[in-house]
Parts: structure tokens; sequence; C-alpha cells
């Protein structure tokens, strides 16, 4: 039966495009199979399904998951306040007469909405209805002008302190608990800060080569020299703050002064009072803004409650110990396995977002993967830029296609992949580097090393002797 | 149909006032860090009590999310479905997946939240009051959910039937 859990995961991945029902249905119905199955074949003890609610009582007793609501809330907020408008302007006037100038300030606004709005998709939204309008009147194509918000909105997947960052971090926290209970190593276990301070380099150097990329790529119909308007100086202020904001916020979380569901409250507050007092809460709207909250936050918690049941049957069913004994009797170099799973996530990353992917494959893969990859930083950081690179993969990237379906405009797919090419370039060479090089992501930490230096028993015991005390000589 | 539409009223009732519950939630998690760092008191019990909003505003949040139909989902196929090949797979959907599941989750934790509630069960590490409300919130969950799948069911047929 082990092997059913496979098939049900098959069958998910099928379902969900050929049904367009919600992923969380599909998940739902896969383990109402599953489990049925289980029992009927006496795999599964009925008395075990009773897990069930047991697992959910600890998702909501769970610290870091508060940190959810107030991420949506932070992200309904800033698109009430003009500061996109303003950081927007305020980036065309710090390069007066640039032809770059409106490319690398909606990188910049991806950058520093991203790790606020939650998904790649509530990004896309955001960027299209700031950016697109400010783009298409400087003169880019719309090929240049769908990839640019598609690139852009990807920063919000790997630059710290977004929300996918604490989602990933809590689930790569579950499975490396579980892999190093498995391996018996003395490791620590992961936790968000770690995650935190492991994406920030290669973040930094993917937004770094994309800027350079907007400077040096003019596209086929050079855009013209944007003139920024005047953001005022209230809107002006507003930016500012939230720019110090963000930057406090990514330095106090990664340095340990506060957790991260302390400065989600922090910005979630800060945003409120801001908006309050700038009269963009009225009655009607400030209803609004706590309906669409409680809204996101209940998609984005449906879909944990369904991958939740979906793996616990999936673990019933023993597919996780088929998969354990595959990825852990697999004939390749622990980098070549890391390589071979993150492909996988790649791919699923073509139809799925990314905390589908956080929800449901990271429990199922990552365990057997962390039993034979010690580093547990270097895999989710290479987890991470492996989704964005095949969120901007064309012709079927999930970016892409979102844009095209927020944009609604016609786009040639050979001009697109054009203009996408030397972003996802960079983002390659981002990865390829962080592959070769599992140092970036321990940036000014003692060295950790990135395959596992396996003991057999022999060596363990020997190991033991040497750290005991010798018998003095008599 | 009166009571369908008394029971689709409640849900959005409930809805509206839960909402407001994002605002303690992000009050009491911010003054976390004070009350631990500054007054090095009560910071626990910020936790604890921002820890009871949240599983309540959760397992509100949840019917408030499938009432907006704002799941996520991907359409590159179904959006050439006629709409009653979307209606009859919907249908499906509730009746296989969402159905059974809140009427799992209502029956194996009926138990475990009922005693919870008798002894006004307490936070394990700190004592504190309202640990109960969490292991409630659950079955408030699968319990929402089951009578919305309900009022959406009963929707789609009526707009089958039309």
């Amino acid at each position: 039966m082990s092997v059913f859990g496979l098939a049900l995961l098959l069958l998910v991945a099928v379902l969900v495009p050929l049904t367009g029902l919600p992923s969380f249905l599909i998940l739902l119905f896969a383990a109402a199979v599953g489990a049925v199955a289980g029992v009927l074949s006496d795999t599964i003890p009925a008395a075990l399904l009773a897990a069930l609610p047991i697992r959910i009582v600890n998702l909501l007793e769970n610290d870091l998951l508060q940190a959810l609501p107030l991420y949506v809330l932070m992200g309904a907020l800033m698109n009430r306040l003009p500061i996109a408008d303003a950081i927007f302007q305020t980036s065309l006037r710090m390069m007066p007469g640039r032809v770059a100038a409106p490319a690398v300030a909606a990188m910049g606004m991806g950058a520093l909405l991203g790790p606020m709005n939650g998904s790649v998709g509530a990004s896309i939204v955001a960027l299209s209805r700031s950016v697109a309008s400010r783009l298409r009147s400087s003169g880019m194509s719309p090929p240049g002008i769908h990839a640019l918000i598609a690139v852009a909105s990807t920063f919000g997947i790997v630059v710290p302190p977004s929300l996918v960052l604490i989602l990933l971090g809590d689930a790569m926290m579950g499975a490396h608990t579980i892999a190093l209970n498995v391996s018996h190593r003395p490791d620590q276990v992961i936790n968000t800060q770690d995650l935190f301070r492991g994406a920030l380099l290669p973040a930094a150097l993917f937004l770094l080569g994309c800027i350079v990329v907007a400077f040096l790529d003019r596209g086929p119909s050079p855009p013209t020299v944007a003139r920024p308007s005047s953001p005022g100086r209230g809107a002006a202020l507003i930016a500012l703050i939230y720019v110090a904001f963000v930057i406090g916020l990514l330095v106090g979380v990664a340095s340990g002064r506060f957790y991260a569901v302390e400065g989600a409250a922090a910005g979630a507050f800060m945003l409120f009072v801001t908006c309050a007092a700038s009269g963009r809460l009225s009655n009607g709207a400030l209803r609004e803004l706590l309906r669409e909250t409680m809204t996101t936050t209940g998609v984005l918690f449906m879909l944990l409650v369904a991958a939740t049941t979906f793996t616990l049957v999936f673990r019933l069913l023993g597919s996780d110990r088929l998969l354990d004994e595959w990825i852990s009797n697999a004939p390749f170099d622990p980098r070549l396995l890391t390589a071979i799973v993150l492909l996988a996530i790649a791919l699923a990353g073509l139809a799925l977002d990314a905390f589908e992917i956080i929800f449901v494959l990271v429990p199922i893969l990552m365990p057997p993967l962390l039993t034979r990859v010690p580093d547990a930083t270097w895999v989710a950081v290479m987890l991470l830029l492996a989704l964005q690179a095949s969120f901007l993969l064309p012709p079927v990237g999930y970016a892409l296609l979102m844009v095209r379906g927020v944009l609604r405009e016609h786009v040639d797919s050979v001009a697109l992949a054009r203009r996408v090419a030397p972003f996802l370039f960079v983002q390659l060479l981002v990865l390829v580097l962080v592959f070769g090089f599992p140092r970036l992501v321990h940036f000014g930490k003692p060295e950790v090393s990135a395959t596992p230096v396996p003991m057999t028993d022999e060596e363990v015991r020997r190991k033991m002797q040497d750290m005991l005390p010798r018998a003095a000589p008599n | 149909m009166n009571a369908l539409r008394s029971l689709d009223l409640a849900l959005s009732r409930a809805i509206g006032a839960a909402q407001w519950l994002a605002l303690p939630i992000a009050a009491l998690l911010l003054l976390q860090w004070p009350l631990r760092e500054v007054v090095a008191r009560f910071s626990r019990e910020a936790n604890d009590f921002g820890q009871v909003a949240f599983a309540l505003y959760v397992s509100i949040a949840l019917t408030s999310a499938m009432r907006a139909g704002a799941h996520l989902h991907t359409d590159v196929l179904s959006h050439r479905y006629s709409p009653r090949l979307r209606r009859a797979l919907a249908i499906l959907g509730i009746l296989l997946a969402l159905i059974p599941w809140s009427v799992f989750v209502l029956v194996a934790h009926f138990d475990s939240a009922r005693r919870s509630l008798g002894l006004l069960e307490s936070f394990p590490d700190t004592s504190n009051p309202g640990y109960f409300v969490i292991k409630l919130a659950a079955w408030l969950m699968a319990m929402l959910l089951l009578l919305q799948s309900l009022v959406e069911l009963m929707r789609l047929l009526r707009a089958d039937n039309q």
C-alpha cells in the first residue's frame, strides 16, 4: 500500500489542473480515498486516523503560524497606503535621466513589497496595479512589462522576512527534526532565523544581478526616459518609514532580537496606525480590510489543514518510509540527490504555488533528504531558488502565467521568453553558485559541511571512548 | 429555504464578528515583546491569549474563504468547461471531500473537545486559563465548514435545477 500513497500524490497533481477545483478539496479527496483504502486493506488501523484532530489542534497552537494573519493584514494595509507609488516615484528621482530607471524602480518595489505581500500571486496583483501603467507610459514593450513584473514578484520568495520564508522555516523545522531523530545526528534544528540569514546573500546577489540586467537590457524598443512626478511629502514620508521598518524588521528577526511573529505584529500595528491617521480607514474601509484579511488567512490555513490531512494519510500508508528508503538507498552523491529532489519540486512549481509546495511536498520529501544531507539551511535556500526558477521558466512558469492572467493582454510567448531569459540566467547563476558554494548561506558563521560524514557503529564507539576520561595508569 | 437563508445569515454574522479578532491578535502579540524585555512579566499571558484569539479567528476564517470563493485553484483547463460541468465538479468536491472530512473531525474530536470544555483545560506550560478554547476551535472549524458546505451544496443544486 505504500506505493498507493505515491499514486495519490500523482492523483492530486492530475486532478488539480484537470478539475479546476481548489487544491485543498483535491487534497482532502485524495486523503479520504487513501484513508478508506488503508482501513479496508488493514494497512491503517482506524484508531490512528484519530490523530487528525490532534494535528489540527497543533496547527492552532503553533506560535509561528500566528504570523500568518499578521502578514496578510500588513499586505492589505500596504495596498491601501500610497507606499508603492511613493517608492516608485522616489526611485525614479534617485536615477534622473536613466532609461533603465523604471525597470530598476520596479525591481526595488518587488524586493520591498514582495516580502510583505504574502504570495507571488498577491505580489503580481499589487505590482500590476501600481507599476504596469507607468512602465507602459515609459515606452516599455508589453513582453518587457510582463517579464519585469513576473521577476519582481518572485523576490517575495527569497527576500527575507517574507511569509514564504517563515512558513518554509516552520516546515523545514519539522522535517529537520524528523531527519535528526532518524539519523541520530546531534545537530541543531534549523529555525526561521537560520533561514532568514541563509537567504540574505543569495537574495542580494539575485537582486543585484537583476538590476544590472535592467541597466544593460534595452529590449527591442528602447523605453523613453521616465519623468518622475512628485510623490508628495506625506507619501514620501510614509514610504521612508516603511522602508526603514522593513530593514529594521529584517535585522531584528535575523539577529534574534525579537521573534518573527512579534515583528509581524509590530508591522501590522504600525501600518494600521499610519492608515488610520491618514484617514484611509473609515468604518466601511476598515470592515473591508478586515474581511480581506480574514479571507486570505482562511485560504492559506485551509490549504495547510488539507495538506496536514493528506500527509497524515500518506504517512499511515507507509509511503513516507518508501520514499525514505528510495532516497536513503539512492546510489547518488548527496549533492546530486539534492539536485534531483529539487528538480522534482521545481517541476511541481510549474503548477503549484509556493504555499502548496511548502505545505504538501516539503513535509514528504525533505525528511528523507535531510537524513542524507545534513546542511538544512543550504537545502532550504536551494529549494527557494529552485522554486523561483520554476516560477520564471517560460512558457508555463507560474509567475508568467499569473501576470498574463492579471494584465489580460496578449503577449507573444517567444518575445516574453526573450525578455525573461537574462533574468532567468542570473537566477540560475545564483542557484549554481549556492549549489557549488554552500558557504554562501552561512555567511559569517563557522564552516558547516554540506556532505554527510557517515560513521560506522565502531567509529561512533571509538569516538565516544575518546571523549571519556582515560583511566589513570596504576 | 428559510432555514437555509437563516443559516447563511448566521454564518455571515459570525464571520463579520470574528474578523475583528485580527486587531487583538496583533495587539497581544505586539505587547509580548515589551512585556518580556521591559516589564519582564505577563508576556506568557499575552502569548496565550493571543493564541486563543488566533485559534478562534482561524477556525472561522476557513469558512470566510470558502464563502468568498477565494481558494487557490488552477483554471488552465477548467475555464473551457461548461458552467454545468463546473457546478457538477464543485458538488462532487463538497460531497466526496469536504463533508466527509468535516464529519470525521466532528466525530473524532468530539470527546476530546467535550472533556477539555468540562475541565476548562488550562495551558499545559503556563497554567493560564483558556486552552480549552483552542480545542473547541478545531471542532468549531469543522462544524462551520460542514454548515457552509450544506449552504453551498443547496445553492449549486438550485442553480442546476434552474
